[in-house]
């Protein structure tokens, strides 16, 4: 009898719940959980996830500034020397912004691939040697020879490439 | 004694050229695209807009079956057009049916997007980026490129629609359009009227839509 009760009495109840769920974030109870657990670096995950994509889109903007330049046939060598010194800069400790728990699996939107924790040596060697080529890059910037950036600028992203290809959802 | 021919022009050889080079290039572009091979990507793109110009243009100076104006003046029949096809009375058009028309458009309309949208592009890494995108920030750079990704799905579903409207012509209607976009000719004795016009070839037009289009592809290939 009573189960027969609460069979009549789930459906109903799951409607409800859906009903109510209507308007609200998709964002789960357990995903915003995960969302809000505080890192040891004392940021929480969301926050995390959110440094590490505002870094990148400045180095992404960076590259931009420096390909517009090496599309001209005069570079405003001051545009790209401003904009090669600021990529180091933005790319130091890189290797830091990818704790465990800052995936996808957190429910934060976030193009990182599961797959960079199974690997997490090979991820930070590539880390590593983005890091170098933008050194590199920055110190040829400071030199002004145009075909030498371009030739660094290529390298620098060819080593976020390297990455990208491997660790990050496809678009 | 002259005798009227038997085949008639119904695609001008400029339609026919450009539209079998857009279906030589949207595939290599959306393959290049997805390869990242972004060099030949954009020579490929920097073509398929000189020939959307191209076509544009032609739709104002071209022979009467590629232009505009009479192909706006055919919608209006569109209701009687389809009323035909369901009576399964001859209904040939010559030129684009009333439905074509609003598929061409409509087709013209998200080309004229993709590579507008193409050109202003700059991918996530900011590595990468259309030969106009110097003009604007890495910002308004991907929202162009979020505009390329969408419209080529709304592409993609037009070309769809078009190579099936194809197939359903040929199987159930038995109307065979492909090989007159081949040719260029139809039998005159496929149309239930005769064409009330010749359709003439302005040969200087074409050579002057054609200069002005490759003027501007190298403008812009050379823009910054």
């Amino acid at each position: 009898m009573r189960r027969c009760k609460s069979q009549k009495i789930f459906p109903l109840l799951a409607s409800l719940a859906l009903l109510s769920a209507c308007g609200q974030n998709t964002e789960t109870d357990a995903d915003s959980q995960l969302a809000n657990v505080e890192l040891p670096s004392g940021m929480t995950v969301k926050e995390q996830i959110e440094a590490r994509q505002s870094h990148l889109k400045e180095i992404g903007k960076a590259f931009k500034t420096i390909s517009d330049q090496l599309k001209t046939d005069r570079p405003d060598l001051a545009q790209v020397q401003a904009a090669a010194a600021l990529v180091p800069r933005e790319a130091q400790g890189m290797a830091d912004w990818f704790p465990e728990g800052t995936g996808p699996e957190s429910g934060v939107e976030t193009e990182a691939l599961p797959v960079i924790w199974e690997n997490k040596s090979d991820f930070n060697d590539k880390i590593d040697s983005m890091q170098d080529a933008a050194a590199q890059l920055n110190t040829v910037a400071q030199g002004g020879d145009a075909a030498a950036i371009a030739a660094a600028f290529k390298a620098t992203g060819g080593k976020c490439k390297d990455c990208h290809d491997k660790y990050r959802q496809d678009d | 004694m002259a005798t009227e021919p038997a085949r008639i022009l119904v695609w001008d050889g400029a339609v026919r050229l450009v539209h079998w080079l857009m279906v030589i290039l949207i595939p290599l572009l959306w393959w290049t695209a997805e390869e990242g091979y972004m060099d030949w990507h954009k020579s490929f793109g920097l073509t398929m807009f000189g020939l959307v110009l191209f076509r544009f243009l032609w739709g104002f100076v071209g022979t009467w079956t590629a232009r505009f104006g009479p192909m706006i003046r055919r919608i209006g029949s569109l209701n009687s057009y389809i009323g035909k096809l369901r009576r399964k009375e001859p209904a040939s058009t010559f030129g684009h049916s009333p439905m074509a028309v609003l598929s061409v458009f409509a087709m013209l309309l998200t080309l004229v997007t993709q590579v507008t949208s193409g050109l202003f592009s700059v991918d996530v890494d900011g590595l990468e980026s259309g030969p106009l995108a110097v003009m604007i920030s890495f910002e308004t750079g991907r929202q162009f490129a979020e505009i390329h990704e969408f419209n080529f799905n709304l592409l993609s579903a037009l070309i769809g629609l078009h190579i099936t409207a194809i197939a359903v012509y040929h199987f159930i209607l038995k109307e065979r359009l492909v090989g007159a976009m081949v040719t260029g000719r139809r039998s005159r004795a496929d149309f239930p009227v005769d064409p009330e016009t010749e359709n003439r070839r302005p040969i200087y037009a074409m050579i002057a839509a054609a200069l002005l289009s490759l003027a501007c592809v190298i403008a812009i290939s050379n823009f910054s």
